[in-house]
């Protein structure tokens, strides 16, 4: 994932980067935030459906398999066990259930938008969109050092799992030290030759820069967006009723 | 003169150190987060943020030597607190926040490691932003979390009667200052060593 992060790809994408911003703008006030109430319930679920169809597109077959395993196994619970469930049992059960049932379609569409965007399109996108520098480029660096973060901190805890600095190791406490400092050294390092590199491609000059990739909107992008014009619609006319 | 003020400006290099201490917070702060699954650490979330987040922030901070860097800080976070479904409420109050942690360090001239603590202290405050909802919308904060459980909800809503929001605001406050002297501490023990401070 890390390697393919800085090539442009051939291979386009279904969404326009604009409509990847926007669809998680969507999931995260529909879905997550639930916003709108149970009179958007339908809209809800087709939004939650959408990223599962979103990852077929982009050939992640594995990632929407899981997903829907895990989506499968929450109703199977929610359904066969959690009616017989009772006291703190209850309780856990339906914690765990709302938590998967309203985060996983905002997580796969994360999944999603960072698996099928590079960085330069991420930053075409802004550009287009008149997003000022000082917060495009710091976003772009953040989402080219997710997934290198997650790495050196797996490398790190197996390292520290040696010397037996893990939770429930016996020296839980060293964490704090032995973990999340070599964590910030490694990225703040890795970082520092990032910010060399992109100098040199000229990152510092303040003439504009040009983008290589070339993006635009499709058929698909349209149908999304008569999709969320007519949720957007739906919601005013049941406000205004 | 002018070499000075076109020396303030935020150049590319800043940008990017912005989007590297920023990425390594927000990752802290998520890993946080994922206990606020648990009614009591909910509320505690925004103060053990403000320790262990501290480290990465003073270690950010002796980056910083022009305005503004804070500032954007502070807003990317709101903005992602935003996309992680905590509405729109975080963005304007990271902003403010952001604001008041940019003025406290740029009192000490971008350099004193007091007014750097006390940034520590302040820049923590944004997360009290996530909070809001709970106390200006509770009826629709609660409505949008009934399948937690009842009893999550009354575990919380025991918790956080509405003068809970400034005592919330001064626990963050002063845990930021624990993780700004922690941060300190270990600038000295290892950032330093490693040659990155």
């Amino acid at each position: 994932m890390s390697e393919d992060t800085w090539t442009p790809r051939r291979n386009k994408s279904l969404l326009d980067p604009r409509t990847k911003l926007l669809l998680i703008f969507v999931e995260a006030v529909l879905v997550l935030a639930t916003t709108g109430g149970d009179r958007l319930f339908a809209f809800r679920v087709v939004f939650a459906i959408l990223p599962f169809l979103l990852l077929l597109t982009a050939k992640r077959y594995m990632t929407c398999i899981v997903g829907l395993l895990v989506l499968g196994s929450i109703y199977f619970l929610e359904y066969t066990l959690f009616p017989y469930a009772n006291g703190a049992l209850a309780s856990i059960l339906l914690i765990i259930i709302m938590i998967i049932n309203r985060f996983l379609p905002a997580y796969l569409t994360g999944v999603y938008v960072v698996g099928t965007t590079t960085v330069s399109e991420f930053k075409a996108a802004m550009d287009k969109l008149h997003m000022p520098d000082a917060l495009t480029i710091p976003m772009c660096v953040m989402f080219r050092l997710f997934p290198t973060i997650r790495e050196e901190n797996a490398s790190i805890r197996a390292a520290m799992k040696i010397r037996g600095i893990r939770f429930g190791g016996g020296k839980a406490g060293k964490m704090l030290e032995y973990r999340v400092v070599p964590m910030i050294t490694c990225t703040a390092k890795i970082g520092e030759e990032l910010s060399a590199s992109a100098l040199t491609r000229g990152l510092g000059k303040q003439k504009k820069r040009t983008n290589i990739c070339h993006i635009g909107f499709g058929w698909a992008d349209w149908a999304f967006f008569l999709l969320v014009a007519a949720t957007v619609i739906y919601w005013i006319l049941g406000v205004l009723a | 003169m002018s070499k000075q003020e076109s020396g303030n400006k935020l150049s590319g290099r800043d940008f990017i150190n912005i989007g590297i201490y920023t990425a390594i917070y927000f990752v802290i702060a998520m890993a946080l987060a994922m206990t606020g699954l648990i009614p009591i650490f909910l509320i505690l979330l925004s103060s053990t943020i403000g320790i262990i987040g501290g480290i990465p922030f003073m270690l950010f901070l002796t980056k910083v030597k022009k305005p503004g860097m804070i500032l954007i800080m502070s807003l990317i976070m709101g903005i992602l607190m935003f996309v992680t479904g905590m509405t729109w409420m975080p963005i304007p109050f990271s902003i403010l926040t952001g604001i008041i942690a940019e003025l406290v360090y740029w009192s000490g001239g971008y350099k004193s490691m007091r007014s750097a603590v006390l940034a520590a202290g302040v820049f923590p405050l944004w997360s009290c932003g996530n909070y809001l909802p709970l106390f200006l919308q509770r009826e629709q904060y609660f409505a949008g979390r009934t399948s937690y459980g009842q009893e999550y909800i009354d575990a919380v809503m025991k918790f956080t009667p509405n003068w809970m929001f400034f005592a919330l605001l001064i626990a963050t406050f002063v845990c930021g200052i624990i993780g700004g002297l922690l941060g300190k501490a270990l600038l000295k023990k290892h950032f330093e060593r490693a040659g990155i401070a």
